[in-house]
């Protein structure tokens, strides 16, 4: 049965004089519907129309059809789809209205009017069907990342809706965290909600999707999830053990906030040439040693040493960096500043964002920002360089660019060290990986690191 | 606790603050501000706010000692050639900036409550239905305020290491301008998330009805109470004004807005530890 059909649809953001949708049309029919494609392609934009989101919040033009459960939904304001039709945000940091588990999951029900008298049943109910009983009644501060997304998933499920859109509902989650958030989800599938879904990790969501919708330069296409697969992980470069001189390292080092350590009794190094990969849990300290490394934070205890030369840092957020009018610019910056020559034209090709450059930065999808963000801070030879999850969000084509582009800087003699939970990066790039956990930091085998 | 208990001490204290120049009676508010925040909240939770309130205070006490170069008690004096500095720095201008410290140390740790001891939502509940709308707007984007904080830093940060440096008030714009455009991206994608929860589509309901308990009831009557007796103190003249200049003196005290100040330590008695 179908719960939603698309004819002819394009789309144009506010000031954009090339739709993010272009001739859409497609059937969506009950069950699980994965949405696939590369970054920027207009998935997003898609799932956003499902419920109204575009055009009703996010203004610009719009032509053609788009009708989901009976509802135009382009005469149908958001607020009116609500009911029929939940809707899980990628960041978990910014989808939370109250500070309460409980009052967050009632916030929608309040928002529609619901007596008061049935909401803490509702509201029950929505926090098993997510998975999250235990955390009735906690702070929303107090969860990780994983569990927010939980969250805002019992929120949507609150509402009884018919369908439940979730767009890249785990890109900013660990590995843990968006295999709870996935299980939460095929929970959901089993007991009988229409789930469109759109994702990077697909390999598990496949198996179980009735139907695949691919969105690729704004176009939609219908694809076979049982015979469909993504493209390829990043091929592996050869392994190298370090022979370079030691850039950076650290020796007894206790380091944290407040007074409070995060990491104790540290000591590590790094070499010219050399790619090290941090992983561990959220929170275990990863981003701490970056910065330690990177002198942007003082250690409570021992001694951290720098090699003299450039530092290029990707922070997690690359938001942080993103403030120039146009991505050419905001390359250009960091090339004129390291006083370098090369033209932001070939970081730019190298990651595949020559077709944005003049395009303001913070303008592009999730994926495109990261890349934005990685041009940003990459152009010449770095001699240190400190990437903090930079594959987030990320699809297969941009995150094999990035390995190669890691690549050429390990060959030019930058010593490199990576925070991710993405394995396939690890496998493709480490020559030495480091676990950071519970306080402590210790080298480990790469061939531990399961793919 | 309920927010409208809150509210009403919280006005008295305001009003009364506002009101007089009196400083024994500014600095006996700022006093039950500060016991009531230690009370509800405990020290350790409201050491953030003492460092921010007391940076404040001084400031705004060393702005008039420089600046107003009133009274007859001088201190120092700079030669007058010196622009702006130049001049007689008094005793008086020193109390003066003094009292102006305590009235803003005062004002702001009455309202502290609302965020140090009270839940979003908690303030949502009190509020008349009519302001409901409007006031989990301002909750939701108050839940953002940490977030620039932590912005600030992480923006200063990344930007430091691409080779950014302070050279004067132009350079703070590649700093101001990734975190006001992170805060405002921040805004878009809640206000987003509460439209697609169908927030804005019609009468909202309250998932916790906001109730008055007696202790509530008891604060809102002390509070009301400690409004009447200092209103009609200044209506009276018992509650008499204080100017430092041009020679200082001290204030005068009279019992009636004294115990009108003293009614404001209620939330002592009212506020269980630990909140």
């Amino acid at each position: 049965m179908a719960i939603g059909t698309i004819a002819n649809l394009n789309y144009w953001y506010p000031g954009s004089a090339e739709p993010a949708l272009r001739d859409v049309w497609a059937v969506l029919e009950d069950g699980f519907t994965v949405v696939a494609g590369p970054s920027g392609g207009g998935k997003s934009t898609l799932l956003r129309v499902l419920n109204g989101l575009v055009p009703h919040f996010h203004g610009g033009r719009i032509a053609g059809r788009a009708q989901v459960l009976g509802f135009n939904v382009i005469e149908t304001p958001t607020r009116d789809l609500a009911r029929s039709v939940g809707f899980v945000f990628q960041d978990p940091e910014l989808q939370t209205i109250y500070s309460t588990v409980d009052r967050e999951v009632a916030f929608g029900l309040e928002n529609v009017g619901v007596p008061t008298h049935v909401m803490a049943g509702r509201v029950e109910e929505a926090l098993h069907a997510a998975g999250i009983p235990h955390l009735a009644g906690r702070t929303v501060r107090s969860l990780s990342g994983g569990e927010r997304q939980r969250l805002a998933l019992a929120s949507a499920l609150a509402m009884r809706p018919r369908l439940i859109v979730l767009d890249e509902p785990t890109s900013q989650l660990d590995p843990d965290g968006a295999a709870r958030v996935l299980t939460a989800v095929m929970r959901v599938v089993e007991e009988g909600h229409a789930v469109i879904i759109s994702e990077h990790r697909l390999d598990r969501l496949l198996t179980a999707a009735t139907a695949l919708v691919l969105v690729v330069g704004g176009r939609v296409e219908s694809a076979d999830p049982a015979s469909w697969r993504p493209p390829s992980a990043p091929s592996h470069a050869p392994r190298r053990s370090a022979s370079g001189n030691e850039m950076w390292s650290l020796e007894g080092v206790a380091a944290g906030f407040n007074g409070q350590p995060v990491l104790e009794d540290v000591t590590l190094n790094g070499c010219s040439g050399e790619v090290v990969v941090l992983k561990g849990p959220n929170g275990g300290g990863k981003t701490t040693l970056l910065r330690l490394i990177a002198g942007g934070l003082a250690p409570l205890a021992g001694k951290v040493q720098r090699r003299p030369g450039r530092i290029a840092y990707l922070p997690q957020n690359p938001t942080a960096l993103l403030h120039r009018p146009t991505l050419r610019a905001e390359v250009r910056l960091t090339v004129d500043r390291s006083g370098e020559h090369e033209p932001p034209e070939d970081i730019l090709n190298a990651l595949g964002l020559l077709q944005v450059a003049e395009r303001y930065s913070r303008d592009l999808s999730t994926g495109e920002r990261q890349r934005a963000a990685l041009a940003a801070v990459l152009p010449g030879t770095p001699a240190l360089v400190l990437l903090d999850e930079p594959t987030r969000g990320m699809d297969v084509a941009a995150r094999d660019a990035l390995v190669r582009l890691v690549t050429r800087l390990r060959e030019r003699g930058a010593a490199i060290v990576l925070a991710t939970h993405d394995v396939d990066l690890t496998l493709a790039l480490a020559d030495r990986v480091v676990q950071v956990s519970s306080g402590t930091a210790f080298e480990r085998p790469v061939e531990t690191v399961q793919a | 606790m309920n927010a409208r208990a809150v509210a009403a001490w919280s006005s008295t204290c305001l009003f009364i603050v506002l009101l007089t120049t009196n400083p024994a009676y500014k600095a006996l508010v700022l006093a039950a501000a500060l016991t009531a925040l230690g009370t509800g909240a405990g020290l350790r939770r409201i050491r953030g706010w003492l460092t921010a309130v007391t940076l404040i205070a001084a400031f705004a006490t060393l702005l008039n000692f420089i600046s107003a170069h009133l009274g007859a008690t001088v201190l120092i004096e700079l030669p007058p050639q010196i622009p702006a500095l130049g001049g007689p720095y008094t005793l008086e201008a020193l109390a003066f900036g003094l009292v102006g410290g305590i009235t803003i140390a005062a004002a702001i740790l009455s309202a502290a409550p609302f965020s140090v001891l009270l839940a979003s939502h908690e303030v949502v509940d009190a509020l008349p239905a009519a302001l409901s709308r409007t006031g989990t707007a301002i909750a939701a984007s108050l839940n953002l305020v940490p977030a620039v904080a932590t912005s600030f830093v992480e923006v200063t940060e990344a930007q430091r290491l691409r080779g950014w440096r302070p050279r004067g008030p132009r350079s703070w714009s590649e700093i101001v301008v990734p975190v006001v455009l992170t805060s405002i991206e921040g805004s878009i994608q809640l206000a987003e998330s509460m439209e697609a929860r169908g927030f804005g589509s019609g009468p909202r309901t309250a998932a916790k009805p906001s109730r008055m308990q007696r202790s509530d009831w008891s604060l809102v009557a002390a509070s009301a109470l400690a409004l009447a007796l200092f209103a009609v103190s200044r209506i009276a003249g018992w509650a008499a004004d204080w100017l430092p200049y041009p020679t200082l003196g001290a204030p005068a005290i009279d019992p009636r807005p004294l115990a009108a100040c003293v009614l404001l330590f209620a939330p002592v008695l009212l506020w269980r530890s630990g909140r």
